[in-house]
Parts: C-alpha cells; sequence; structure tokens
C-alpha cells in the first residue's frame, strides 16, 4: 500500500481528457486551484439557489398587470436620477482624494489681513503648478455640482409620482437628511480654499448659528470652532468635509438604497 | 461563580495561562447556550413583546399570501448580460462624459484670498445654497409686535433659520400628510400645485438671494418672489383639473379592459 496521498478527485486527469482550448484550460486550471483552496464551490451554489429563488416565480408586477409599460418607459429616465447622483458622488469622492493630496488645511502663512494663507496657496499651487490639476478641482466642483442637481431633481420625481407614500416614507425621511448632508457637504468645501467668498460664507454660518436660541453658542463652538473665524473654523470645515461626512452619507446612501432594494421601486398607477 | 479547583471543561485551569486577578479564563460550555426556543420561553418584557409580534406577523402574512390573487408568472425579463448592464453603462459613461466636458470647457473660477477686514459687496454661497440665502433676506415680513413698540420679537436671523426649518419640517412631515396610493400629479392636483409652488419658490427665493445682480426693483421683486409661486401653484391647479377628466378616462378604460367589472 502506498503512503502517497490519493486524490478522490483527479481534477487534472479530468482536465487532460477534455479536448479544451488554452483560454478553457487555464480558467479551468484556476478555478480548481482556488477552490481547492478556497471552496468557492460553495458559495456558486448558495448563489445559485439564491437567484432561483429569487427569480424562477414573480408576481407579476403592477406595470404588467395594468399594461402600463409606455407610460413608465416614457419616465424611465427620471428614475434614473437617484443613480446619477451616487455616480456624481463617487466622481467627487475620487477627484476629492486626490484634491486631498495637495491640499492643506491651514491660515498660516499670512502676514497682514487679506494675505494668501497656506489654504488659499495650496489651491493656487493645485491650479498652476500639478499636472492636471486644475482639471482636477474643476472635475470636482463640477461633480459636486452635478450630484446637488441630481439630488434636487431626484427629489421632484419622488414628490411627483407619489412615490414617497406608504411604505416608503422612511426613505423619504432619510433622503430628507440626505439632502441636507449633500447641502452641508458643499457648504463645508466651499468654505476650505479660504479666499474672500469662502470666508464670508462661513462667516454666515456663524451669525446664523450664533442666532439659535439656546444652543447657539454650543453649535456655534462644535462648527466653526468659536465665535470668529481662523484655524479652528477651517480645520473643523475640513475634517467635516473629508471625514465625517464622506462616512456618514455613504452609510446613509447604503441603507436608502439598501431599502429601495427591499421595497421595490414604487411603480406609477 | 466558578470554583478555583474544580477542572475546566477545556481541560482544567493551567495556573499560568489566568488572566489578571479574574477567575480562570474558560469558555462556557456548549450546554449552556441557550437553544433558540429556549432564549424564546426565558425572555420577558420588550423581548418576549418582540417574538410575540413576529410571529403573529410571521402568520399574518402566509394568511395573506394563501389567499393573494397575485397573478404568478415565469422569469420574464430585462436579462442584466448583456441589456441591462450595456444600458448601465451607456448612462454611466454619458453623464460623466457631460461632466467632463463641462468641467473642461467651465473651469472653476477663483476669487482673492480671505480678508477679515473687508466685508465684499456681494456675498454669495454656490448656486444650490442661493435659496437658502434668499430666505435670509425675508426681513421686511419679519412680523412687528405694536406692544414692543414696534420692535421685531426674532432677530432677522432667527427669523430665517425659523423658515428654514418650517420647510426642512414641511418636506419631512408629506409622507404623513398625503396618504393614498394616488401616484399621478392628475389624481392630485392640489398635491401637485403645492410642489409646484415650492419649486417656484426656491427659484424666487435665489434670485431674491441675488438681487443686486436683478435689473429689477427691490420691492417688486420681493411681491414677485411670494406671487410667482402662488400663481405658478394655481395655473398647475387648473391645468390638471382641466385635464384631469379625459386623463382618467383613459385610465380608467385601460383598468376595466384588464379587470371587467363583476
Ligand atoms: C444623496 C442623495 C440621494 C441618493 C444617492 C439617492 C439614491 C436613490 C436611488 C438610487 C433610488 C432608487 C430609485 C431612483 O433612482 O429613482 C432612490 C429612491 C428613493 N429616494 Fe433617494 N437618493 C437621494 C436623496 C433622496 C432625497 C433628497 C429624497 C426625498 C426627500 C429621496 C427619497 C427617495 C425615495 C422615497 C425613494 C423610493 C422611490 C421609489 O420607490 O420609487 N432620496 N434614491
Amino acid at each position: 500500500m502506498s503512503l502517497k496521498k490519493q486524490d478522490d478527485m483527479d481534477h487534472n486527469a479530468w482536465l487532460k481528457s477534455q479536448d479544451l482550448t488554452a483560454i478553457e484550460t487555464a480558467f479551468l486550471t484556476t478555478l480548481i486551484w482556488l477552490d481547492k483552496r478556497l471552496r468557492i464551490v460553495d458559495y456558486l451554489e448558495l448563489l445559485e439557489t439564491m437567484y432561483y429563488r429569487a427569480n424562477l416565480q414573480m408576481p407579476k408586477s403592477h406595470t404588467e398587470q395594468y399594461d402600463l409599460d409606455n407610460k413608465f418607459w416614457y419616465w424611465y429616465p427620471l428614475y434614473s436620477l437617484g443613480s446619477l447622483s451616487i455616480i456624481a458622488y463617487l466622481l467627487a469622492a475620487v477627484s476629492g482624494a486626490m484634491l486631498g493630496f495637495y491640499y492643506a488645511p491651514s491660515t498660516a502663512g499670512a502676514a497682514a489681513q487679506g494675505d494668501p494663507t497656506a489654504a488659499y496657496d495650496s489651491m493656487v499651487m493645485i491650479m498652476q503648478d500639478v499636472q492636471f490639476g486644475f482639471m482636477l478641482r474643476s472635475i470636482h466642483r463640477w461633480a459636486a455640482q452635478f450630484m446637488v442637481a441630481a439630488v434636487f431633481l431626484h427629489m421632484l420625481r419622488v414628490y411627483f409620482t407619489g412615490a414617497y407614500k406608504e411604505p416608503r416614507e422612511v426613505n423619504w425621511i432619510l433622503g430628507v437628511v440626505l439632502i441636507a448632508l449633500t447641502l452641508l457637504f458643499g457648504f463645508s468645501g466651499y468654505v476650505l480654499p479660504w479666499k474672500q467668498l469662502s470666508f464670508w460664507a462661513a462667516q454666515i454660518g456663524v451669525e446664523l448659528a450664533l442666532a439659535t436660541p439656546i444652543v447657539g453658542e454650543w453649535a456655534a463652538q462644535l462648527l466653526f470652532g468659536g465665535f470668529t473665524l481662523g484655524q479652528a473654523t477651517l480645520v473643523r470645515m475640513y475634517i467635516l468635509h473629508v471625514f465625517v461626512l464622506p462616512f456618514v452619507v455613504t452609510a446613509l446612501i447604503a441603507i436608502h438604497v439598501g431599502i429601495v432594494w427591499v421595497q421595490g421601486i414604487a411603480e406609477p398607477h | 461563580m466558578t470554583d478555583e479547583t474544580t477542572p475546566m471543561t477545556d481541560g482544567g485551569t493551567d495556573e499560568e495561562a489566568r488572566t489578571d486577578g479574574g477567575p480562570p479564563a474558560t469558555v462556557p460550555p456548549d450546554d449552556e447556550t441557550p437553544t433558540w426556543s429556549e432564549r424564546k420561553e426565558r425572555s420577558q418584557g420588550l423581548a418576549q413583546l418582540t417574538y410575540q409580534y413576529f410571529e403573529r406577523s410571521r402568520r399574518e402574512d402566509e394568511d395573506l399570501r394563501a389567499e393573494s390573487t397575485y397573478v404568478e408568472r415565469d422569469v420574464l425579463g430585462f436579462p442584466t448580460w448583456p441589456h441591462e448592464t450595456i444600458r448601465n453603462l451607456a448612462i454611466t459613461s454619458f453623464f460623466l462624459g457631460i461632466i467632463l466636458l463641462v468641467a473642461s470647457i467651465l473651469p472653476s473660477h477663483f476669487g482673492d484670498p480671505a480678508n477679515p477686514g473687508s466685508t465684499p459687496a456681494i456675498i454669495l454661497p454656490d448656486w444650490y445654497l442661493y435659496w437658502s440665502f434668499g430666505l435670509l433676506k425675508l426681513s421686511p415680513i419679519n412680523p412687528e409686535l405694536a406692544v414692543l413698540g414696534g420692535n421685531i420679537i426674532v432677530s432677522n436671523e432667527l427669523y430665517g433659520l425659523i423658515a428654514h426649518g418650517a420647510i426642512f419640517g414641511v418636506i419631512t412631515l408629506v409622507p404623513f400628510l398625503n396618504k393614498g396610493n394616488a401616484r399621478r400629479p392628475v389624481e392630485e392636483p392640489g398635491w401637485a400645485a403645492l410642489g409646484v409652488t415650492g419649486v417656484i419658490l426656491a427659484i424666487t427665493l435665489a434670485a431674491l438671494a441675488i438681487q443686486n445682480f436683478f435689473p429689477v426693483p427691490l420691492e417688486l421683486l420681493f411681491s414677485l418672489t411670494f406671487m410667482l409661486p402662488i400663481a405658478g401653484g394655481v395655473i398647475t391647479y387648473a391645468v390638471l383639473k382641466t385635464m384631469r377628466e379625459g386623463y382618467m378616462y383613459d385610465l380608467n378604460r385601460r383598468y376595466y379592459m384588464l379587470r371587467p367589472p363583476k
């Protein structure tokens, strides 16, 4: 009796006995190699089961039942606005991450009032010295604007097709939170270059926060790092823009789309 | 709880393998882990209520499914590959292409560095916040109280903030105010009119925010800010009401062709 380990299933011999093209052989070899280590087959089986459970029999949809296809497809472009928001969001995230390599959130370096600060200089550097920097900034800004526009229009589509009604109230409320956060995204990004308009937009923000009864001063401290604008404000806006909001908004979008997945798109009547 | 001298199920306690101070680090044996039904029986209060509700709702689901008249159909859809994938790729690349095109032909403007000492003549955010900025310019309609000698009760800033709160509040409440299963604007002309009013108000408020650039006297602009949305709403209502009969006739005809009345 040999001590050599025996393969119950000699996949390689089977492979040789087949008449396969080079591509097929390479594919199967890789698949077998991975499957021996990772048991891919199990997962494929699971996926397959799920696929058939979900797809074999489906209730006839409202659109099919009442033959509303023509109306539905006519309005279809409006139903892609949510996805377009996500695409613009992703583009802004990628270009933003690249801008982040060069941007410096600092108000240092201004000898006198009105002199360029480090943040401002880093923006100038991005636009003038970095390869494709001008384009990069332009892409980031436009991606942000397209996202806001898509979100606004998406909300109107949901409103005018009555898609917010039971059982989709939660998604509507999530949407309201998302649009507010999207606008906050835009606002915090607007402050970062620390140009005149950035500064004075933030100034209006502080004044508004301070005008709020009871929580006003606390809110001004929390969001703007004090009652007058400076380094603390810039860093807070920066952290909000590149750390807090990306995580929160991404998570909320995932939940939002997850709920749409579970509930299905509201069909027109 | 644990007797220090009793051997543990994992083969006794090794003196050296102890955690600081506490009892020996052992895993509870498997048969002590409560099973699902045990947990359910042991649970009380809120947890028990949750279990009870779940059971009820599952039963309700089953009943509903049993008596449902839903028409089942075989798999018959738009194939994910290649149709759906190609369509999505087309939409995505078209959209990305437009963004890149616009970004390259309209590069962003860059202004002067911040100067805390000199307020610019015109302070503006990006266009999508103009409506919000417009709300901060509502001071002319901030009510004055005669009892206070014509003083305003809330500062103009707070007044603007309250306006924001009111708008977000109303929007949040929409699903709780408008119920039923109507989906088309013609079915609910009132709500459609409200929507149009809101959209036009957002635009006129944006115009109010950039009033310095507007070749219209401020007083007129201010009136228009509120008159135009209302006019838009009224027109929408009238148009939809007029369209409604023909539209509903069409819908009903299709509906009754598919589901003849018994
Ligand atoms: C970051 C912003 C947002 C993203 C990325 C997003 C994404 C999406 C996507 C992909 C869908 C699937 C259907 C479609 O695309 O039309 C959807 C549906 C929906 N969204 Fe949004 N959305 C956002 C903001 C909003 C806002 C502001 C609202 C309303 C206040 C909203 C309310 C809804 C509702 C109620 C649905 C379900 C519609 C239906 O079932 O027909 N969303 N969202």
